[in-house]
């Protein structure tokens, strides 16, 4: 999320706002307006939304100009998120109501915004570890001790884990992406074979009759 | 640069000796030392070394492995050697799966330092053109952190004893399946030094870096090179990528001198990696590094090994390849028979009987080569468009030279 929010009012002329959002190099304003209760945020507007002021875009009202007021044309009601959120929970909200950001807000405060790339990132992030490390990829039984039974045999084969990652779930499996640290994920690959896991990656290829 | 001066064109070295063939992690470890008798033996029934062109390891000035690695490290690796207790072992990396305690690793470990340092002054003093040390290529290795087999870092120490002893600017040129990372850490912020890494994707391999984005830091931006490829790379595609990228860096950065860490684990046969390059994918690599020494660097030019979990059937053959491009000299098309014959019963299956494969490789999925081969070419190019702005600046400053 960014915190250094840029809140503008409602009543600034859309026309600013433009000017405002090629300044800052943002995408999405929240509209603020002081109220008895102090700031609340009561619209939200982007950049799509500005572009559509004055051209035949069927969504584009005619009557509202570069001069009029940007209340006219935020959006409404505000799809926000709260600091504690769960980054997937952002994520689909997002995508439920089509939307390229939230406005983060903390009992009644605007405390930033968060937009798609973040959310991005941050699960970017999580795919490697800061240490070097192996991809493997098991897919366990869809039920309790499914991913315990793959944890406790890397345990036995004194791998650390760097990162686990949910590849694919249905209803009687699910995939996990673990990166270990060790270079010899094949070996790995094997031992759990050996011991029954069914193992996605890394693959192996048996070349021992192949001529030479 | 004078130091070329007294190599007589074409004098190779071999640097070689009976240490460097033991295990430095244990018999039972996939690292295999016996690939370097396998190697050394290959050529030499084939008639291709000579003894007057192998040198034995020169010990180091201790302090180059202190401008490469932290005391505290170098410090617990010596004790765990030694079997004495150590609270920190994980944190050095030591301990690990990769890197399990052994008696006296330490010692084994400086013996390659001092082998792949051994060839660089050679080649740096002006004695050979080209020297090989097929014992180093620890590539893995990190300041203060075993990782990936590797303990110390021959090759980050021998570029070191290139750039501060011999003041020369020094292209590293990585073809191991994995990623440079422990080479490219010590080196990205440095102007003298570049370092390209072609291997296999961190998404699928160890050890998960080496993305395109990476392109060196500070002084040292654009100084490093990474081509990741896709798991199933062929010969086309891989050498498709190297021509795009590798002569372009090499003409932007003008080096003195050419380190190849050679691992031979980019080969279809390698139960770590996943590429497919055959033995003549290979030398059609070797051959590259060759034109583009004489071209880039008048011909100076270090080799070590590195990877390569094939240890009986690919890597004797791919680096006697090596070894016969850097001195312009060839494999017989079968090998000698006194080979196989000095080593029957002593490993665990057939060696090779010729010095190419079968060239029917069996059925092919020409559509699965070609989208890999798009996705490559693709990535080489996102490589490029990273890095071609920086070295452009770099032709136009007044001295022609990268950044120091």
């Amino acid at each position: 999320m960014t915190s250094n929010v840029a809140a503008i009012g409602p009543d600034m002329p859309i026309r600013d706002v433009t000017t405002l959002m090629e300044l800052r190099r943002f995408r999405h304003f929240p509209i603020v307006e002081d109220g008895s209760g102090g700031a609340r945020v009561v619209g939200m507007v982007s950049d799509r939304d500005l572009r559509a002021v004055g051209s035949p875009h069927p969504s584009a009202r005619p009557d509202v100009s570069v001069f009029d007021p940007v209340r006219l044309i935020m959006s409404t009601p505000v799809i926000t998120a709260h600091p504690d959120d769960a980054i997937e929970d952002a994520a689909r909200r997002l995508r439920r109501h089509r939307v390229g950001a939230l406005p983060v807000i903390e009992d009644d405060r605007l405390v930033g915004i968060v937009s798609a790339v973040d959310l991005i990132e941050a699960l970017a992030g999580q795919r490697a570890g800061h240490q070097p490390s192996s991809l493997l990829e098991v897919e366990v039984p869809n039920r309790p001790g499914g991913l315990l039974g793959v944890l406790g045999a890397l345990a036995r084969l004194d791998l650390n884990v760097a990162s686990v990652n949910t590849t694919r779930s249905d209803a009687d499996a699910v995939a996990f992406a673990i990166r270990l640290d060790t270079i010899d994920a094949a070996g790995v690959a094997r031992a759990l074979r050996d011991d029954g896991f069914t193992v996605l990656w890394p693959v192996t290829v048996d070349t021992a009759g192949v001529p030479t | 640069m004078s130091t070329s001066g007294g190599a007589a064109a074409g004098s190779v070295r071999f640097v070689s000796a009976p240490e460097l063939d033991e295990p430095m992690l244990g018999a039972d470890h996939p690292f295999k030392a016996v690939r370097l008798p396998l190697t050394r033996t290959l050529l030499e029934h084939a008639g291709l070394l000579d003894p007057t062109e192998i040198v034995a390891p020169e010990r180091i000035d201790p302090r180059l492995l202190y401008r490469v690695h932290d005391a505290d490290y170098v410090e617990a690796v010596k004790l765990a050697a030694r079997g004495d207790p150590l609270d920190d072992a994980w944190t050095y990396g030591l301990g690990t799966a990769d890197n399990p305690i052994v008696p006296r690793m330490d010692v084994a470990a400086l013996r390659i330092v001092d082998a792949t340092v051994t060839a660089a002054a050679v080649v740096a003093r002006g004695e050979a053109l080209r020297a090989a040390s097929f014992a180093g290529g620890l590539h893995h290795a990190q300041r203060a952190r075993a990782s990936g087999f590797c303990l110390f870092n021959d090759l980050a120490v021998a570029i070191e004893l290139l750039t501060s002893r011999y003041g020369l600017r020094v292209a590293y040129l990585d073809i191991d399946a994995h990623h440079g990372d422990g080479v490219q850490a010590a080196f990205e912020e440095r102007g003298d030094v570049l370092t390209i890494s072609l291997h296999e994707s961190g998404r699928f391999l160890f050890p998960g870096t080496g993305f395109e984005d990476e392109i060196g830091r500070g002084a040292g931006l654009g100084t490093c090179v990474n081509v990741p490829v896709d798991p199933g790379t062929d010969d086309a595609s891989y050498l498709e990528v190297f021509d795009l990228v590798v002569p372009s860096a090499l003409a932007a950065f003008r080096p003195d001198v050419i380190l190849l860490q050679a691992g031979a684990d980019a080969h279809r046969f390698d139960p770590l990696a996943h590429l497919e390059l055959s033995i003549a994918g290979l030398i059609a690599v070797y051959e590259r590094v060759m034109a583009l020494a004489d071209r880039f660097s008048a011909g100076r030019l270090v080799v070590t090994g590195g990877g390569g979990y094939d240890p009986y059937r690919t890597v004797p053959r791919a680096w006697a390849h090596l070894w016969c491009e850097m001195a312009g000299r060839r494999l017989p098309e079968t090998l000698p028979a006194s080979w196989h014959a000095a080593w029957r019963g002593r490993i665990p299956t057939e060696l090779p009987t010729t010095a190419l494969e079968p060239e029917d490789a069996g059925p092919t999925d020409d559509a699965r080569r070609a989208r890999i081969a798009s996705h490559n070419r693709a990535v080489a190019h996102r490589t490029l468009a990273a890095l071609t702005p920086i070295w452009a600046g770099w032709r136009r400053s007044a001295h022609h030279d990268a950044p120091l």
